[in-house]
C-alpha cells in the first residue's frame, strides 16, 4: 500500500474523529477515562477471493451457533446427544435459566455477531473469538471511510473497493426482520458514559432508528411504548439494546439496574417485542464453548468447519490436561469468564513460582480455563510518525443474521501499539484500521 | 389426602407517596402430581390490574405497575388446594434438570460449607449413609444432620444471606435452612431445588426443599426434620430463593417501608 495521499491524511482524518467524538471510555479503578481510538491510516486490504472464502465461513460458523443457542434454550439435543457436556453449558456465567423455553422472534438468537479472526503467518485464518451479546465497533471502520472519503477522494477513485457505508442498510434490514407488528426501532444505549456511546448514537443516526434510554421506554398492557418529549407514547417492536443481560430489567435481572425497563422481559417472553440481541447468548460465546463450535457445525450442518479454531485444549478432558502440562510454556492459557483481553496469559511469561501456582489452580478448576497454541499473527504495519513499522493486528467480522445471514464486507481491524504485544483490544490501548474488501 | 383453605396477604406501607411501582409476585400454587388447586382469588390494590405469565421455572406470576402515586400496596391471594395426593412430584420438564445440579446465587458453597462437607464425607457412619444409599435416603440423612446443627433464629439473616453466611452463623430461618440443604445435596451430586410456600398454622411463608431421586422430585422440611405429606402448598420453585420470591418491586419514592405478611393455612 503506497498511497501516500492517503497516509498524509492521517492527522487530519483522527482530528476529523476527535471533533465527532469517535472516543472510547474505559473505566480503571473506579475512574472513567475517555480516551481517543487512535486510527491507522493503513488500511489493511482483503482480495475478493478471500474474503469470499471468510464468508462462506463466517456464515456457516454464525448460522451453527444460532441453532445451539436454540437448541441450549429447548430440547438440549446437542447435550444429550454427548457432543457437548453439561458441565460447559449449566456452570457457565452465560447460561441463563430465565431464557429457558423462550422462543425470540423468527428463532434468531444472535442478530450480530462480532466473530474476531487473525490471520496466521502461513496466511491461514483462525477464529479467535465469537462474540454474540452485544458486540461493538461497527462503527469506527464505517466512519473512518466516510473521512478518509472526503480527505484522499482520489484514492477511492482507483481502487474498487467495496463500499462498507452499507451497514447501516444491512444492520436496518436485520433490525426490521424480526420487529413486531411495525413498531418503533429503538436503540437502548446506558449512556454517554458507556465505552461506545460514540457508536450507539452514531448507529441510531444512520439507521434512523431512535437513541433512547431506559427511562424512555415503559410497559404497560404487555407491551413495549416509546414515551415521546410530549409524554404520547409510542408502540416499540424491536429494541437493539446496547446493555448486557443483566442489566436489561430490573424484575427480572440485577434488581439493582436503573438503566434497564422494568417488565421488558416479560413482554419479550410473550414475543411483543424483538430484543437484539437476544438475552442469554452468553452460554455460546464463552472461550469454553469455543472449543465446540466446529462440533457444531458437524452437529447441526453436517458440514466440515470452513474457517477453522485456533488449535485449542480443553483441560477438562484428561487427554488434553495431560498435553496442556507437557507443553505449558509454549502455550497460551485463558480464563473462560475474562474477556476484553484480560485474564490472558503465556505459559513461557510466568515465573517459576506464577507457574506452579497456575498449574495447582489449573488442577482444581479445570473448567475454568482453555488453552492454545500461539499463532504467530501476521503483521501489519502501521504508520508510527513517517515511518511503517509491523504490528500485531486481528479482524473482528460483523455477521447480521436477517431473512438469511450478511456478511458485511468490511470489519474492525484492531492492532496493538506495542511491538511486542499481542494483545489488541481497545480496552488496553489497541488502535484500529478501516478493512477493505476488494470488489474485485 | 388433604384439602387446605389458605389466605395469603401483603401489605408495604410508605411514609411518603411512592409511584412508578413495578411489582411481580410469585404466589399462585400450581398444579402437581402432589396438589391441586379447586381455586384461587388474587386480589391487588390499589389498583387491581396485572398481567399474568409463566416464568421459566414454571412458576405462575403476576406482575403489572402503578403508576400514580399510592401510600400503600398490598395483595391478597386466597384459594384451597388438595395437598399430599401423592409421595412424589413429577417431573415437569426433563430440559431443565440440569440447572439443579449445579451452585447458582446464594447457594455457592465456599469455605464454611466445604468444610462442613468434608466432615460429613468423612464420618459417614456416623452420618448414618453408605455410599450405596439411594439419593433419597442420602438427603433425608443429611436433613436430619442440618436440623440438628443448625439453629432456628429469626432476625439473623435476610432474603439476601447465602447459604455460606448462614452456615458461619450457624442459625437462621427457613429459608437459610433450605439454602444449605439445597447446596451440599448438589455437593453430594444430587439434583436439588430450593421450594417456596405456605406451611399450616399462621404466621409467614415457609421454605423447603426437593430433591431429585429415580425422575421424581421428593420434599423434605429440614426446618421442621420432616418429610413432607399433606401439610405444604407449594408456591414455586427455583435453584435459590431469588428465582421463586413471592414478591419483588421496584418503585420510585415511597420513603421508610413498612412491609407486613400475614398467611394462614388450615385445614377443611
Amino acid at each position: 500500500m503506497n498511497d501516500m495521499d492517503l497516509l498524509e491524511h492521517t492527522g487530519v482524518v483522527n482530528e476529523l474523529l476527535a471533533r465527532y467524538g469517535v472516543k472510547f471510555g474505559i473505566y480503571k479503578n473506579n475512574t472513567f477515562k475517555e480516551q481517543l481510538f487512535p486510527f491507522d491510516a493503513i488500511p489493511r486490504i482483503i482480495k475478493k477471493k478471500e474474503f469470499d472464502y471468510l464468508e462462506k465461513g463466517l456464515k456457516q460458523r454464525v448460522v451453527a451457533l444460532n441453532l445451539f443457542l436454540k437448541d441450549i434454550y429447548s430440547d438440549k439435543k446437542i447435550v444429550k446427544d454427548n457432543v457437548v457436556p453439561e458441565d460447559f453449558i449449566f456452570a457457565s456465567s452465560g447460561y441463563m435459566a430465565e431464557c429457558e423455553g423462550v422462543m425470540p422472534v423468527k428463532g434468531i438468537y444472535s442478530h450480530i455477531s462480532g466473530i474476531d479472526l487473525v490471520q496466521g503467518k502461513d496466511k491461514n485464518w483462525y477464529i479467535l473469538e465469537d462474540n454474540l451479546r452485544v458486540p461493538s465497533g461497527a462503527s469506527y471502520p464505517m466512519i473512518a471511510r466516510e473521512l478518509c472519503r472526503k480527505g484522499s477522494p482520489r484514492t477511492f477513485e482507483k481502487t474498487k473497493i467495496e463500499d462498507n457505508r452499507n451497514y447501516a442498510k444491512l444492520l436496518r434490514r436485520t433490525m426490521d426482520h424480526v420487529n413486531v407488528d411495525g413498531g418503533h426501532t429503538v436503540i437502548l444505549t446506558p449512556g454517554r458514559y458507556n465505552a461506545a456511546y460514540f457508536e450507539h448514537s452514531y448507529l441510531a443516526e444512520q439507521t434512523g432508528a431512535h437513541l433512547v434510554n431506559g427511562s424512555e421506554l415503559i410497559v404497560e398492557n404487555d407491551k413495549l411504548y416509546y414515551v415521546k418529549y410530549n409524554g404520547e407514547k409510542e408502540r416499540v417492536g424491536a429494541v437493539y439494546r446496547r446493555i448486557s443481560d443483566e442489566y436489561l430489567d430490573p424484575m427480572n435481572f440485577n434488581p439493582e439496574s436503573v438503566i434497564g425497563i422494568p417488565h421488558i422481559f416479560d413482554v419479550y417472553k410473550k414475543g411483543n417485542v424483538a430484543l437484539i440481541n437476544a438475552p442469554g447468548n452468553g452460554v455460546a460465546d464463552d472461550k469454553g464453548i469455543y472449543y465446540f463450535v466446529p462440533k457444531m457445525i458437524k452437529y447441526y450442518l453436517g458440514e466440515e468447519p470452513v474457517l477453522n479454531n485456533a488449535p485449542t485444549y480443553l483441560p477438562f478432558y484428561e487427554e488434553d490436561m495431560k498435553y496442556v502440562l507437557e507443553n505449558f510454556d509454549k502455550l497460551v492459557l485463558k480464563d473462560v469468564a475474562e474477556a476484553g483481553g484480560y485474564g490472558v496469559v503465556f505459559g513461557n511469561s510466568m515465573t517459576k513460582e506464577q507457574k506452579e501456582k497456575f498449574i495447582a489452580l489449573l488442577k482444581s478448576e479445570p473448567r475454568r480455563f482453555i488453552a492454545q497454541e500461539v499463532i504467530d499473527f501476521l503483521d501489519i504495519d502501521i504508520l508510527e510518525g513517517n515511518e511503517q513499522v509491523p504490528r500485531k493486528a486481528d479482524l473482528r467480522a460483523f455477521v447480521l443474521m436477517a431473512d438469511e445471514p450478511l456478511v458485511w464486507k468490511s470489519g474492525l481491524t484492531r492492532f496493538s501499539r506495542n511491538p511486542d504485544s499481542f494483545i489488541v483490544n481497545s480496552s488496553q490501548g489497541g488502535g484500529f484500521k478501516d478493512t477493505w474488501v476488494l470488489s474485485q | 389426602m388433604k384439602r387446605l383453605y389458605f389466605d395469603y396477604h401483603m401489605q408495604i406501607k410508605y411514609t411518603s407517596p411512592a409511584s412508578e411501582c413495578h411489582f411481580t409476585i410469585k404466589c399462585i400454587p400450581i398444579d402437581s402430581e402432589v396438589q391441586f388447586v379447586e381455586k384461587y382469588d388474587i386480589h391487588i390494590e390499589p389498583d387491581n390490574v396485572y398481567s399474568t405469565g409463566v416464568d421459566s421455572f414454571g412458576n405462575k406470576m403476576v406482575y403489572g405497575t402503578v403508576r400514580d402515586e399510592h401510600s400503600y400496596f398490598a395483595y391478597r391471594i386466597t384459594g384451597e388446594v388438595a395437598v399430599g395426593l401423592g409421595k412424589s412430584d413429577i417431573v415437569e420438564n426433563e430440559n431443565m434438570v440440569g440447572i439443579y445440579k449445579y451452585p447458582y446465587g446464594l447457594t455457592v458453597a465456599d469455605t464454611e460449607i466445604q468444610k462442613y462437607y468434608d466432615l460429613l464425607m468423612k464420618n459417614m457412619d456416623e452420618f448414618g449413609i453408605e455410599s450405596k444409599c439411594s439419593d433419597y435416603d442420602k438427603s433425608i440423612a443429611l436433613m436430619h444432620r442440618i436440623h440438628e446443627d443448625f439453629k432456628y433464629q429469626k432476625n439473623v439473616t435476610d432474603i439476601y444471606t447465602t447459604a455460606e453466611d448462614a452456615m458461619k452463623l450457624g442459625c437462621g430461618v427457613c429459608q437459610d435452612y433450605a439454602h444449605i440443604m439445597t447446596t451440599l445435596c448438589r455437593m453430594m451430586k444430587i439434583p436439588a431445588r430450593y421450594v417456596a410456600g405456605m406451611m399450616t398454622g399462621e404466621g409467614f411463608s415457609h421454605a423447603w426443599v426437593e430433591i431429585l431421586d429415580g425422575g421424581r422430585w421428593y420434599a423434605l422440611d429440614p426446618t421442621n426434620d420432616i418429610i413432607i405429606s399433606d401439610s405444604h402448598i407449594k408456591l414455586g420453585v427455583g435453584r435459590d430463593a431469588s428465582d421463586c420470591q413471592i414478591n419483588r418491586g421496584v418503585l420510585k419514592g415511597g420513603g421508610n417501608q413498612t412491609q407486613v405478611i400475614h398467611v394462614i393455612v388450615k385445614e377443611i
